[in-house]
């Protein structure tokens, strides 16, 4: 049996997924990324290729592909794909009934059409600017002196939203700041907070051409807060994966490799 | 492929506005002519001992000072020369010769008056303005005859002695004709299967010829013509897809360079500092005064989104599919710089033409004035290529099935 690596090397967390010739997932691993990203990539490698005895180090799968902002920098990768073709492989792979991805990463948000065959149809992209990315929901939940899970459930229990007008992380930290301080209720403000990465993921989603069975990926689809926000902006269901959403770049990158190195033979 | 001999050299005339040729030029005598825009014609900032410098910020960092008097949602392109300017990176000039042409340049021009970045030991140094028309008939022409005359022409006849008569018009135009024909043979490599020229090389000697006094490039780009006559390409193209470049202000070389590092070679450049449009000849006839048949020349040429009369509009879609299909280009990049107002309306629109009806695969971006740091930037153009690439696998796949089944 022959296997095949995909490493996701994100600015906040990096992810390795190994697929065998039938394309299931055999491992995967999900690690906080470092500075380096050789560094962060070479340790989730290490750690995914352990946990199969048949293939132990990097070197033993057949072919392998660096994705993500990191993905020149994977050591003994045979080749790098972008970030925005694996999502829509991963996700394509997961269910292909699936035609639009929103993918919420450390540091940027993408709206992805789907093809039928899993290839990109249409994307768009935020620009060089946290507002709403990972990096934005960290600076939000640190204010909040609360974990990212925590900061979604409380948002979940709102029965009003107040609106953030800032999309700027810095100037958004200020005004939660200021609306704590006016003694405004905490889960109303979270809600607000979600309602305006929603909108953002809105114009991401609209400029990608996404209007049917939409999928969130990246670490933020884990936020069910962002998920309810999400689906009252595009007014439809967000569908559910039955795979980590996190995985999704790193599982594309495997199936890519997994394609590749099946051709190559 | 084996470097170009004279790359680094070229390369190291675009570090500064003020490099060792213009330096040379002006201690030989020359007069140095700053302007920024296609709308100024160039080749009448060449007169007699006059050159032309076409301002750029290399290296630029922080634009914080600019954006003080100018706001951060202008044009990086113009706030960065006014940062230049007022780190004295333009003292050196003798003229500055703008144009009216959009607010970010206009207040970027006024402010650089106003906050007086020229050197104010030259005597002799004028700033002009000159009001450019949105279209291209002939009263028109005429007006743009008038605002060059008494706007540039006659400053420098009066403050320099600059021989601004017919015959030193006629002389300028076979000088820059001549530097049009050696960038457009030296562009012509880049229609090859195998370009033995990148996108990245050819901006670096087209910049070159905006920046630079003619007269002192000129030997050098001879040679590198003679050079790629015989230059070996890549037994293994680098490049995995070929794309043509389509939009507003680009004098960083870097933002080629990213994309051809993602995969992506740049055949043409359909661009403000590229040389579709500004390096074709002006073919003159003795019939008319040279003048007017130069402002005429400039304003049928532009291809500037400010001009939005139909036939402009609809020329502009249909070179950049022309240009496409001569430059054998797999797709189009249309890009804009950051707040640019007229570039803002036609990437938005022209980006969906040219995919839906003109049936070309395009990427439409948006881009700060040094873009060599964006990673996203990177991501976006290498999905490009990869969806480029995956349609032409797909479709060499279809026509194998075809030819199959017809057998």
């Amino acid at each position: 049996m022959k296997y095949f690596g995909g490493c996701d090397v994100g600015s906040t967390y990096t992810k390795c997924v190994i697929l065998d010739e039938k394309g299931t997932m055999v491992s995967d691993v999900t690690i906080r990324s470092k500075i380096n990203a050789e560094k962060s990539s070479a340790e989730a490698l290490r750690m995914a290729c352990e946990k199969l005895p048949e293939v132990k180090t990097p070197e033993k799968l057949a072919y392998l592909i660096g994705t993500g902002y990191g993905r020149n920098k994977v050591p003994s990768a045979d080749e790098n794909i972008s970030e925005i073709s694996c999502h829509a492989m991963g996700v394509h792979v997961t269910d292909p009934t699936v035609k639009a991805i929103i993918d919420i990463g450390g540091q940027d948000v993408k709206g992805i059409a789907i093809d039928t065959d899993g290839t990109v149809k249409n994307f768009a992209m935020n620009d060089k600017c946290a507002a709403g990315t990972g990096r934005f929901y960290e600076a939000m939940a640190n204010a909040f002196e609360l974990s990212l899970p925590e900061f979604s459930q409380l948002s979940l229990t709102a029965k009003n939203v107040i609106p953030i007008t800032a999309q700027c992380t810095v100037f958004a930290e200020s005004e939660v700041i200021t609306l704590v301080g006016e003694g405004k209720p905490m889960d109303e403000i979270a809600a607000g907070i979600q309602m305006a990465v929603a909108k953002r993921c809105f114009v991401m989603a609209k400029k990608a051409g996404a209007t049917d069975r939409v999928t969130l990926t990246g670490g933020c689809a884990k936020n069910a807060g962002l998920k309810k926000a999400i689906e009252q902006v595009l007014k439809l269901k967000v569908v559910e994966l039955k795979t980590d959403p996190q995985l999704m770049g790193a599982l594309g990158a495997a199936e890519y490799a997994r394609q590749k190195g099946l051709e190559k033979e | 492929m084996k470097d170009l001999k004279h790359l680094y050299y070229f390369e190291n005339l675009l570090t500064e506005a003020n490099n060792e040729l213009v330096r040379q030029a002006k201690a030989e005598g020359g007069i140095a002519v700053g302007y920024t825009c296609f709308h100024m014609p160039e080749v009448l900032l060449n007169l007699d001992r006059c050159f032309s410098v076409r301002l750029r910020a290399p290296r630029t960092g922080s634009m914080e000072m600019a954006t003080y008097y100018m706001s951060n949602s202008t044009c990086e392109y113009a706030r960065a020369l006014l940062e230049r300017g007022l780190e004295g990176g333009y003292r050196f000039l003798d003229a500055m010769a703008g144009v009216d042409v959009c607010e970010c340049m206009n207040r970027s021009m006024e402010n650089m008056e106003l906050l007086d970045v020229a050197d104010p030991d030259k005597k002799g140094f004028f700033w002009c303005n000159l009001d450019s028309p949105c279209h291209d008939n002939e009263d028109a022409v005429a007006h743009v005859v008038e605002q060059v005359t008494r706007k540039v022409l006659k400053p420098l006849h009066e403050n320099y002695g600059v021989d601004i008569s017919d015959a030193a018009i006629r002389k300028a135009v076979d000088e820059h004709n001549e530097i049009c024909r050696l960038i457009t043979q030296i562009g012509e490599y880049r229609k090859l299967d195998n370009p033995t020229i990148t996108g990245y090389e050819f901006h670096i000697l087209t910049l070159a010829t905006y920046v630079c006094p003619k007269y002192l490039i000129v030997d050098k780009l001879r040679q590198t013509l003679e050079e790629l006559k015989t230059r070996e390409p890549d037994s293994k193209k680098r490049f995995r897809a070929k794309v043509v470049l389509v939009g507003s202000e680009i004098d960083d070389p870097e933002l080629i360079s990213l994309i051809e590092d993602s995969g992506a070679l740049v055949v043409a450049d359909r661009f403000c500092y590229g040389s579709i449009p500004g390096r074709q000849e002006i073919r003159l006839t003795d019939g008319e005064d040279a003048l007017t048949q130069v402002v005429r020349d400039y304003l049928h040429a532009t291809l500037c989104v400010r001009h939005v009369e139909p036939h402009k509009i609809q020329k502009r879609l249909d070179t950049a599919a022309q240009l496409c299909q001569d430059f054998h280009a797999d797709g189009i990049i249309y890009e804009q710089i950051k707040f640019c107002t007229y570039w803002s309306y036609e990437r938005a629109l022209a980006s969906h033409i040219m995919a839906d009806e003109y049936h070309i695969p395009t990427l439409s971006i948006d881009r700060p004035y040094m873009s060599r740091t964006s990673g996203q930037l990177r991501t976006r153009v290498q999905a490009f290529v990869e969806s480029l690439e995956i349609k032409k696998i797909r479709a060499a796949k279809a026509q194998k099935e075809e030819a199959s089944h017809g057998v």
